[in-house]
């Protein structure tokens, strides 16, 4: 999970496609309104063509195809026992199952793939309470040092015995492990905090210079958004 | 095993949106029980949701399986009910993101994980007074997480419950498979998550016992000369 995190965080921020320039208030609106359409869109025809949709924007986000498949193949894992258990012998049903969260999953990869973070939760934190806004940005920022700690940690553990004592110990190990953590966590907390006072906190974290930045890629969102609408007033009610 | 995996489309309307909107409002009651608190904790909060992350995403070997931590108990005792809702629910928001769980899962997500934080903190202080903090946190650890992974087993039941199919796949195999499958792993989260837990409390009431609740471990005999 972590792998494919840091790969699309990487892109997020070093891609020149188009829909990188765009403005990420736009994107999460054709976002949230595809997402819609995947959750809520009552026909296969409707599903294939938001999926169809989905794929072309990941695949023109400037993603390697395999780490788009990774990104949506893992909700369509997750599907399956959902698909078995509907599935009445046609192929719509679980078509129908699929295309659901490979069309959301999709447009996640998308979005994700090509908005870095801060701009990505400042509109986010707009609307959240402050503590939860702060929250998103701080527990973001430190995911990837901790997780390199812990993986780090993980391997010590490992070339030092830790993985071949009986279960109970194994346990016991990986807790203590994970104190340090937790310890870590704590201590560069309070660096962290010392830091953004020095540096003019005021109170409330903010990535807000950039995620309402018009330019003119945002008419490509636009154009997306205005396709994806009529296609689904055309489509919503016909079987 | 009390994070639902469960992708955006396959939940019923009427069991995603209130579970949306009952965590948004105990979203907003949390941060209004924290107004107070000291701005300095946030960063601690984001560490530790970092640490679940992390966490989660890590496999922890077990024989033939590979688990997968939640860390619900540890989180809830340390940071407490109001600031472990927070963690999770920026946690399960983050995953949406990667795709572990969709956009609509969200809210349930943080309610089955912040049922488990919400519960861990006063049953340790209820604990702490009869057991050291290890034990404590390990037994307040696995009520957490049996609360959490019941309700993670809740929701798919009736999820699978409601699966109109026709006759091919009758309603009481599918919980029975779920059953099946759910039940082993729901027993061996609880082991894992106390086990770990365990050794989490041991560590820190050695090292640093001002980061856990309650009363501070008493020192062994004789522990200041040696030091």
């Amino acid at each position: 999970m972590i792998n494919t995190l840091s790969r699309i965080d990487y892109l997020a921020s070093a891609g020149r496609t188009p829909w990188h320039r765009a403005s990420a208030l736009s994107k999460l609106v054709l976002a949230a309104a595809l997402i819609a359409l995947a959750v809520f869109a009552p026909r296969l025809t409707l599903l294939a063509v938001v999926f169809l949709a989905a794929a072309a924007l990941a695949l023109t986000g400037g993603m390697p195809w395999r780490l788009v498949l990774i990104a949506a193949g893992y909700p369509a894992l997750f599907s399956g026992l959902f698909i078995a258990s509907a599935w009445d012998g046609s192929w719509q049903s679980p078509a129908r199952i699929l295309l659901r969260p490979l069309g959301a999953s999709l447009t996640a990869v998308w979005l994700v793939g090509t908005t870095p973070y801060p701009d990505l939760f400042a509109p986010l934190s707009r609307v959240l309470p402050r503590a939860i806004g702060d929250a998103l940005f701080l527990t973001y920022r430190a995911l990837f040092e901790l997780m390199t700690r812990a993986e780090r940690l993980w391997r010590s553990v490992g070339l030092r015995g830790g993985t071949s004592v009986p279960a109970r110990q194994r346990l016991t190990l990986a807790g203590e492990g994970l104190a340090t953590l937790v310890l870590y966590g704590f201590e560069r907390g309070q660096r962290q905090y010392a830091t953004m006072l020095l540096r003019g906190h005021s109170g409330r974290i903010c990535g807000c210079r950039h995620y309402a930045e018009w330019s003119r890629a945002d008419a490509l969102v636009a154009a997306a958004l205005a396709a994806v609408v009529t296609g689904a007033a055309l489509l919503w009610g016909r079987a | 095993m009390s994070h639902l995996h469960i992708p955006d489309g396959v939940l019923p309307l009427w069991l995603w949106a209130p579970g949306l909107a009952v965590a948004l409002i105990v979203l907003g009651l949390a941060a209004r029980a924290l107004r107070d608190a000291p701005r300095q904790r946030v960063a601690y909060q984001g560490a530790l949701g970092a640490l679940v992350l992390a966490a989660m995403a890590i496999e922890l070997p077990l024989g033939p399986v590979d688990y997968h931590l939640s860390l619900v108990g540890p989180v809830g005792v340390l940071l407490g009910a109001a600031a472990g809702f927070e963690v999770v629910f920026v946690a399960s928001t983050i995953l949406a993101f990667v795709g572990h769980g969709g956009f609509t899962v969200i809210g349930l997500n943080a309610l089955v994980l912040g049922a488990g934080a919400a519960l861990s903190r006063p049953l340790y202080l209820a604990l702490r007074p009869r057991l050291d903090p290890a034990r404590a946190m390990a037994l307040a650890t696995a009520c957490a997480q049996a609360v959490s992974g019941g309700l993670w087993l809740a929701v798919v039941a009736v999820a699978l419950k409601l699966q109109p199919a026709h006759g091919t796949w009758p309603v009481s195999g599918r919980v029975a498979l779920l059953g099946g499958i759910a039940l082993p792993l729901f027993a061996l989260g609880v082991a894992v998550e106390s086990g770990v837990a365990f050794g989490l409390a041991r560590f820190l009431a050695r090292v640093r016992p001002d980061l856990l609740p309650g009363p501070r471990p008493v020192a062994a005999p004789g522990a200041e000369d040696a030091a």
